[in-house]
């Protein structure tokens, strides 16, 4: 039995050393040109047309605070609402919305039982015992939220999956891993409902399971389907790093570090410090007109040499 | 009409075989007066430019690829392809764009979202290899094969396998430019994809590694920029001749004695235009002189060998090339020591010396840049000339160019100006940060070579001019005379072939134009109309 608590271990220390360097990655890149696209959610006044401060005479001489809340809302509206495939792919919406909505609810749930089984550690609450506030209120959120997300996320994927399937459009660009994808979720989904079904309704074996990893307790589990749903799950945390899924964190820096990023390159800056930094990276390409030096500062002061004036 | 038509993307490696070929009668319906409208047929390549230059992918030639003589020839152009790859994903070689390039190669969930906001997939009849995540998918697979460990394996097992071949590589040089980088698909990415980003990729690659790239931009593009100071071709001796035209016609046509300003030492501004302008639209650079001059603004022009074009192509095709353009107009607004630089009405050179040009200055070099929009809002909202909307009372319309709009946020300016001054205003739809491209976006409008003209008069700008049909489609009939704003000189130039295939004047009375020529038109002081009615 212990196999399955180092398994667990295991899949979850991988998945976060993954995305953390992921992240990491995207983050430590070099200074890029600038690539925004407008609207630029914390452009004050502005952003509700798509303005900038480029609109303003001698922009560079009025300091506009950035609009950080706007930035938010925005997000909050793209993340949880998914309001780009609503304007754009409507059809798409109607099966992407509750999928992903399932998602958030299910990760959400997944907090509470955290929550939950710390709380149960530190005798604050009884989960089981729900004579207790705290504890009515948990179980029935948790009850709440994991039976609608996983609910959500059933219909979801099916439906996705019969879209990728049937719709050319989808069809001509399908791979393997594209239903890989949603069939993994679709089968977690149904080892939880499986779980629910024929042994504890209330997510109870999930909060002792996480409650014997916090404390190193690595008891016996009897129940088979329950076994089965920690080794998927666990699959899963190991799975996900490595594919495209990972759009949950890379789409903060595509808003923010490209279509929002509009920092203008002010003289003794700190951009204009990583700027010259990268303008003494080595450069390779090897047409004729790119090797007039050998960092971007010399090509770029520097003449083909096609060219005699 | 017979038509070719991919079936998998497997299809597109497949050698020598012309992947597809577009039928007219599949281009979106034009509204009144052209629902009847019967296109012209694509002319073929001759067979001398069949035999010489790629063309299988769509029966077009942008690039004018010469086909290799050889199988090992071939094999080198291959290998270098993924050289070049390589280097296009590399901190070193790519900073330029490597995290915005990463982040869009990784994270497409193929939803398709995008698919319906570009012009070019849905005039085009909806075909497939137009569509914008397609070449991002064959560049993905590509990666993904031939760059990442054990990738032919899992490339195999995906059921996403590739091969590369020439015929693929001269395809994707190919197919890079069918698409205007209007970023319309980026836009609408719920995740932040941007397909346009990866297509100019594809480009710099091309370009930087191979040294293919579209003659009109590279060779007989920026290359003559840098040679002659401007990509017409026009050395500074002629530039003193040509504005000495132009000071003439405004004496004589307009009875105004306005000396153009040139290399004027410590001036506010130093004022560059799109030198397209100079020689197909000189009313512009006569238009902003008036402006300026009733203004009183302490501005110049510079008649110095990379001052007085603001053409900056590379930023469609090549990071070397865009960045070279920009120095030497940051070279000549220092020797002038000028306040700040003011970029004329043209699209790309607002985005390439204003937000992209900023991230590789440095020092001294970091000198203001402004749009002329915000200026001339100022000018015309002043008082310091006066003006009567009057002149201006027939239908006008607004087209947004995708670089000082969607891409720089420039947005209302130009609108206030419009709503004072032009009593028929009215938007296209969908306007602003939501416009549609010209379809000459991205070098297309000056791109004359083979029959790449027929695609972009039939296929990218069709979108734009049925915006502009539908925007005056309340007074379509041509007696009532109608202008198009177009405050860009790349858009003009699509505007001009395209409104001219389209016989649009004849038909509708409709012609475009400058934003400052509408501005000029309407000033008091002015005896006859600026603004000529015909088709230029």
């Amino acid at each position: 039995m212990i196999i399955l608590y180092i398994f667990a271990y295991l899949s979850v220390l991988v998945f976060l050393i993954l995305v953390i360097s992921k992240i990491i990655k995207y983050a430590r890149m070099p200074v890029h040109v600038r690539w925004e696209l407008y609207p630029v959610a914390h452009e004050r006044g502005k952003s509700k047309y798509g303005g900038s401060y480029f609109e303003d005479p001698d922009w560079w001489k009025n300091k506009t605070k950035k609009n950080h809340l706007a930035e938010l809302w925005v997000m909050f509206e793209e993340i949880f609402f998914l309001k780009g495939v609503y304007r754009h792919n409507k059809k798409l919406w109607y099966l992407s919305f509750p999928f992903h909505l399932g998602l958030y609810l299910v990760i959400g749930t997944t907090f509470l039982i955290i929550i939950s089984a710390v709380m149960e550690i530190n005798s604050l609450i009884n989960f089981s015992d729900i004579n207790t506030e705290a504890g009515i209120l948990l179980f029935y959120l948790i009850n709440i939220t994991g039976y609608a997300g996983l609910a959500l996320i059933f219909l979801g994927s099916i439906g996705l999956i019969i879209k990728r399937a049937s719709d050319e459009k989808y069809k001509f660009y399908n791979t393997s891993v594209d239903y890989i994808n949603l069939i993994f979720i679709l089968l977690l989904v149904i080892s939880v409902f499986l779980t629910l079904i024929f042994s504890n309704s209330t997510f109870l074996l999930s909060k002792e399971f996480i409650k014997n990893l916090i404390t190193f307790n690595f008891t016996e589990i009897a129940n088979t389907l329950f076994i089965i749903h920690v080794v998927l799950i666990s699959l899963f945390l190991l799975y996900f790093p490595l594919t495209r899924m990972m759009h949950l964190f890379a789409k903060y820096f595509t808003y923010h570090n490209v279509r929002w990023e509009d920092e203008p390159n002010i003289k003794g800056g700190k951009l204009e410090k990583r700027i010259r930094e990268a303008l003494n990276f080595g450069v390779s390409w090897s047409a004729p007109h790119m090797k007039t030096g050998k960092t971007w500062a010399e090509v770029a002061t520097s003449l083909p040499p096609e060219i005699k004036k | 009409m017979k038509t070719k038509k991919i079936n998998s993307i497997k299809d597109f490696t497949k050698e020598n075989e012309q992947l597809t070929s577009l039928n007219p009668d599949e281009f979106i319906k034009l509204p009144y007066p052209y629902e009847d409208w019967v296109d012209q047929p694509i002319r073929e390549l001759s067979d001398d430019q069949k035999n010489r230059l790629e063309h299988s992918l769509d029966g077009f030639s942008a690039v004018a690829i010469p086909k290799p003589k050889t199988d090992s020839e071939k094999e080198v152009l291959v290998a270098k392809f993924l050289s070049g790859l390589h280097k296009l994903l590399s901190k070193e070689n790519n900073w330029i764009l490597l995290q915005p390039l990463l982040l869009s190669m990784e994270n497409c969930m193929k939803c398709q979202t995008c698919s319906d906001e570009c012009p070019i997939y849905i005039s085009s009849g909806r075909e497939e290899i137009y569509r914008p995540i397609f070449r991002g998918e064959i560049l993905r697979r590509i990666v993904n094969k031939y760059l990442k460990p054990g990738g032919k394996f899992f490339s195999k097992i995906a059921g996403a396998d590739i091969d590369l071949n020439w015929d693929t590589v001269a395809r994707l040089a190919e197919l890079s430019y069918r698409c205007t980088l209007c970023r319309r698909c980026a836009q609408a990415c719920p995740i932040g994809v941007d397909n346009g980003l990866i297509t100019r990729e594809i480009r710099k690659l091309m370009s930087q590694e191979l040294g293919l790239a579209a003659d009109e931009l590279h060779a007989s593009g920026s290359m003559k920029q840098l040679k002659t100071g401007s990509s017409t071709g026009t050395n500074p001796t002629a530039m003193l001749d040509i504005v000495e035209f132009i000071e003439e016609d405004l004496k004589d046509l307009y009875g105004m004695d306005i000396k153009m300003p040139l290399d004027k030492k410590g001036a506010d501004i130093l004022l560059i235009h799109n030198f397209g302008e100079f020689l197909s639209w000189p009313e512009n650079i006569m238009a902003f002189a008036i402006i300026f001059e009733k203004a009183g603004l302490n501005w110049t022009m510079s008649s110095e060998m990379g001052g007085y074009d603001s053409v900056n192509y590379g930023l469609w095709y090549d990071d070397a090339q865009l960045a070279r353009v920009a120095l030497e107009h940051i070279r000549v607004a220092k020797k002038l020591g000028v306040k700040k630089i003011v970029m004329g009405e043209c699209g790309h050179a607002h985005k390439a010396l204003m937000p992209i040009a900023d991230r590789i200055l440095v020092d001294e070099n970091i000198i203001p840049r402004e749009s002329a929009f915000p200026i001339l809002e100022e000018i015309v909202f002043s008082g310091k000339i006066k003006f009567d909307p009057s002149k201006n009372n027939f239908p006008v319309t607004l087209h947004d160019p995708c670089n000082t709009v969607r891409a720089m946020g420039i947005v209302e300016p130009q609108r206030r100006i419009l709503r004072y001054l032009c009593p028929q205003f009215r938007e296209m739809e969908p306007h602003g940060v939501d416009n549609y491209c010209c379809g000459g976006g991205s070098g297309f409008a000056i791109m004359q070579g083979k029959n790449f003209p027929d695609w972009r008069n039939e296929v990218s700008f069709r979108m734009k001019f049925k915006q502009i049909l539908e925007a005056f489609r309340d007074q379509i009939e041509p007696s009532v005379k109608k202008y198009v704003c177009t405050p860009c000189s790349n858009c003009k130039g699509t505007f001009r072939d395209g409104l001219t295939y389209f016989n649009a004047f004849e038909k509708c009375g409709i012609i475009y134009g400058g934003l400052v020529e509408l501005i000029v038109n309407a000033m008091v002081d002015l005896k006859k109309p600026f603004i000529e009615w015909e088709l230029k």
